[in-house]
């Protein structure tokens, strides 16, 4: 069992980089986790788009506001 | 969707996704404390996109998906990178069981989109020097996420949007949604996230349907089930028969769109229609009377029941697919209904055709029937569209087979098989001589208009013959005649059943029997009723053609006629005309047809003369009635009686004549008298002579104009078209114009009224010039018989007192007797001339050509002419014309 679920994340995570996504294994696990579980894929597209603004946001204003 | 694992995930999820506080506490510490707050409300934000019902604009569908990441990766130019793709995505999709992603599609989608997000993003920041307001969303630039409303409301207004102010900022990039929270709903303005370009038309039809769908209260299912049941008349929940505007509309109460309400007009006329036929059918059937509709109408309901038949089984398909809805393959994954209104347009379209074609048929055959009904829906065939002549051929055939078996039974059988009075042909119950003239009428009001007027003659005798033979001819031979003529039928190739459309096949048909049975009649009229030969009889006696017999008649008769009317015996007349046929050639006659031979006193009136109530009659029962009714009998006897006038003053002038005969003797007895009176009895003996040869002349000429221009003339011409008859109609006509044309040509007719008013004068005018010639040479021959006595002097000492008393009587009556004989003579010549004159006078004026035959014969030289004009000038002119003619001629 957990064999094959490892062999289908490896393959889901070799997917996701070839389309050059930007998540690593971990994030991709929370993602087919949700999807799995129901959730509407748009959705959590958007959603994930913007945390990663929020993030880059985040960043951002921290590295300028750097000294 | 087990919602603690959900907002677990979910807070692992931008837990991961956002910086740790590690990373932003080298940035500064101020930063580190958001974080927090940043991330409890990214979590917010998350859970409420998770529950909001933002649908995908593609379908659930992951082969379509794979292909279209295989086709961005190729559009990029990686196409090794898509081989890859393809070869992963085969090995992930083919792993199924537990453990496994069942969702794939879903995943891939995720990683499609955040694949073109990370892309775009890329470039963005490539081509933009530092700017961090450009990589930001809309939300995020205006500082954070838009403060939502505390009460999350899922399943809010997301159903109900007010259609979405949006703009497409360019062909490859995202479509950028306003914040439309400040409108109608008070909730809060719910944001639609933009999706991909590829599905900017599908959103498009998206929105239009879901304003559609706004804009009426009622669904388009539900409609359209309505409809269909208004299509067969029913009232549906929304839809529903309105009185006053005579049509099925949607109800007023509810909101429709005004282009729904007229689409649903429309398509409602075919219930309309449908209601229309199905009323006319319900009236007829179920509670008409049959006498009103008869059997013809009732082939029309059936045929309608049939037409609807098929319309049922439509509306049955059209029903089937309302609740068997097949979902649809553009627009989003919520279910259509495969009927729409606007597919029913279509499928209703025939219907709607035929339905009209059935209401207008319905609407002219109100109130008629049998054949009338059948001409009216004939009429309506002539159509040039196939689809309408197919409907009316099979409506027609059915209409038309109760009439075409009433024709076929008329013709064949002559039974009259018609209760509800369809048919054509009309009977009367009459008696037996009159069945052929009235018992049997066309009634053109029945006559459809598909029958023509000759063919509808045609069947109408044929019939009749029919009738005839067995009711008056007591012939039962017509049977054979007529199995011959439905073998003849059915060999041209018609199985004993006609339909409409077959009118060939029908006129054939008719003819044949026509043929058949005409000859059949004719034939028993000849043979049996021997028809020719009582033609020949009544012209022999009635028509005074065997002369023998009439002179022996009228020797025998001449004296009792010469009493007055009231004292003549008929039987005395019959035993004297037994006589004359005995005594005659007649007797070598048949007894048949002497037997009818009768003496006829006619009505008379007081002062009247055997002369002129007596006449002979032909007695004839059926059938020959039907040729010689009564009135043909009746110009027969008004012939009769000319002939026998003008028969009776010839005998009269040539009796004189035997009385004129001692001539000789009577002018040597005068010679021996005064020559004073020799003169004057010469003078009268001798007018009396030339008077009574012109009376002779004229009486002669007449009579042989009759006998050969007028009697023989016709009779040869009727027998010719007794020969070409073909059937008793046109054997009727020939005698008919038979008889009328002896009847004009012997001046009976009603134009020569004058010219027989001056005949009779002349006639009466003649038997008082035979009085009167007998009277003369009574008187002289007594006279002569007198002087013969007294020349023998046998007697001269008897007589000498007689005689002298009657010589002196004698002389003396003869003197005044000669006097008032040559006034009386004299009166009469002049009578006679001026009569004679003014009778051919009128001949040439006469309509009918052969009266100049007959003035031409009385006046072959002229005589009168010539003597007219010199007499008198004014009427001249008038004779000048024929004159030349007859004289050319």
């Amino acid at each position: 069992m957990n064999e094959r679920a490892r062999e289908t994340l490896e393959l889901a995570y070799r997917m996701s980089n070839l389309l050059k996504t930007g998540l690593d294994r971990s994030t991709l696990a929370v993602v087919m986790a949700l999807t799995e579980q129901g959730v509407n894929p748009e959705a959590l597209a958007a959603v994930v788009k913007e945390l990663r603004r929020e993030a880059a946001a985040l960043r951002s204003v921290s590295f300028s506001s750097a000294p | 969707m087990g919602s603690k694992e959900v907002s677990a995930l979910v807070r692992e999820l931008v837990y991961r996704l956002l910086p740790s506080k590690s990373e932003l506490e080298q940035g500064g510490a101020d930063r580190a404390g958001r974080l927090d707050a940043i991330a409890e409300r990214a979590y917010n934000y998350a859970v409420r996109i998770f529950g909001s019902r933002i649908v995908p604009s593609i379908i659930n569908d992951e082969g379509a998906m794979a292909e279209s990441i295989k086709r961005q990766l190729v559009l990029q130019g990686r196409s090794s990178d898509a081989l890859a793709f393809a070869d992963l995505h085969r090995r992930f999709s083919a792993q199924i069981g537990p453990g496994c992603v069942e969702n794939k599609w879903a995943l891939l989608y995720v990683l499609r989109s955040l694949a073109e997000d990370q892309r775009r993003e890329n470039a963005e920041t490539r081509g933009i020097a530092g700017s961090l307001t450009s990589t930001l969303s809309g939300p995020a630039s205006h500082g954070g996420l838009p403060a939502l409303p505390a009460p999350l409301d899922r399943t809010g207004p997301c159903d109900n949007l007010s259609p979405p102010k949006s703009m497409v900022v360019s062909n490859g990039q995202m479509l950028k949604v306003q914040n439309y929270g400040s409108t109608s709903f008070p909730s809060g303005g719910v944001l639609i996230l933009s999706k991909d370009t590829e599905n900017a038309k599908a959103s498009a039809i998206r929105e239009f349907v879901e304003l559609c769908q706004e804009e009426s209260e009622i669904s388009e299912g539900a409609l359209v089930r309505d409809v269909l049941y208004a299509c067969q008349g029913i009232d549906g929940r929304y839809v529903k028969f309105e009185k006053e505007l005579d049509g099925f509309i949607v109800d007023e109460a509810f909101r429709v769109p005004r282009a729904t309400r007229m689409l649903v007009r429309k398509l409602c006329e075919v219930g309309w229609l449908f209601r229309k036929v199905q009323q006319h059918i319900d009236e007829s059937i179920k509670q008409g009377h049959m006498e009103e509709i008869g059997t013809v109408g009732q082939a029309f309901c059936a045929s309608l029941q049939e037409e609807l038949s098929d319309y049922y089984r439509l509306i049955a398909v059209l029903e089937a697919q309302v609740h068997n809805p097949i979902p649809l393959m553009s627009v989003g994954n919520k279910v259509e209904n495969y009927l729409s209104l606007r597919r029913l347009l279509v499928w209703l379209a025939e219907p709607l055709v035929r339905m009209r074609l059935l209401a207008v048929l319905v609407d002219d055959c109100k109130g008629l029937k049998g054949g009338a009904m059948a001409g009216a829906i004939h009429m309506h065939a002539q159509h040039g569209a196939p689809i309408v002549r197919s409907i009316m051929a099979r409506l027609l055939v059915r209409v038309c087979s109760p009439l075409f078996e009433m024709v076929r039974r008329w013709v064949l059988e002559g039974e009259l098989d018609d209760i509800y009075e369809e048919f054509f042909v009309v009977g009367h119950p009459v008696k037996a001589e009159a069945l052929w003239r009235e018992g049997y009428r066309l009634q053109s009001g029945m006559l459809p208009s598909f029958i023509p007027e000759s063919l509808a003659q045609r069947i109408l005798r044929t019939g009749k013959s029919i009738n005839f033979l067995r009711v008056c001819c007591d012939d039962h031979g017509w049977a054979e005649a007529a199995r011959d003529a439905v073998a003849a039928a059915s060999n041209s190739g018609n199985r004993g059943g006609l339909g409409y459309g077959e009118t060939e096949a029908l006129e054939v048909m008719v003819v044949e029997a026509a043929r058949k049975i005409d000859g059949h009649v004719l034939k028993i009229m000849y043979d049996q009723y021997r028809l020719r030969d009582h033609c020949l009889a009544i012209k022999r006696y009635l028509l005074l053609g065997q002369g023998d017999f009439i002179q022996y008649l009228m020797d025998l008769v001449g004296p009792d006629l010469s009493q007055p009317a009231n004292t003549v015996s008929s039987f005395k007349l019959a035993g004297l005309l037994e006589s004359a046929i005995r005594a005659s050639n007649a007797q070598y006659d048949e007894g048949e047809i002497l037997d009818r031979l009768r003496v006829k006193m006619m009505p008379y009136n007081d002062g009247d003369r055997g002369w002129d109530v007596f006449s002979l009659e032909y007695i004839l029962r059926d059938p020959l009635n039907t040729i010689f009714t009564e009135a043909v009998m009746a110009n027969y006897l008004k012939v009769f009686n000319f002939l026998w006038r003008l028969k009776r003053v010839e005998h009269a002038l040539s009796a004189t004549w035997q009385t004129m005969k001692p001539n000789c003797s009577l002018a040597r007895l005068f010679t021996s008298s005064g020559s004073a009176e020799k003169s004057q009895v010469a003078a009268i003996l001798r007018r009396c002579q030339t008077l009574r040869n012109e009376m002779n002349h004229f009486v002669t000429n007449l009579q042989y104009y009759i006998m050969f221009e007028v009697l023989e003339y016709s009779w040869a011409k009727f027998l010719e078209e007794m020969e070409d008859a073909q059937d008793l109609d046109d054997l009727i006509a020939a005698h008919e114009r038979y008889l009328t044309s002896i009847i004009e040509k012997s001046l009976l007719g009603e134009r020569s009224k004058l010219l027989c008013k001056t005949l009779c004068s002349l006639f009466d005018l003649i038997l008082r010039f035979r009085a009167l010639a007998d009277r003369l040479y009574e008187n002289a021959r007594a006279v002569q018989a007198r002087s013969d006595s007294s020349l023998r002097k046998k007697l001269e000492r008897e007589l000498f007192l007689s005689n002298t008393s009657r010589k002196a009587a004698s002389m003396d009556f003869t003197v005044e007797f000669l006097k008032g004989m040559g006034d009386e003579m004299d009166g009469v010549a002049a009578e006679y001339s001026s009569l004679f004159e003014g009778f051919i006078a009128q001949l040439p004026v006469q309509q009918h050509v052969d009266l100049k035959f007959l003035s031409f014969r009385l006046d072959f030289s002229e005589f009168y002419i010539r003597q007219h004009m010199n007499m008198s000038t004014a009427p001249l002119k008038l004779k000048r014309t024929p004159i030349k003619a007859s004289r050319s001629s």
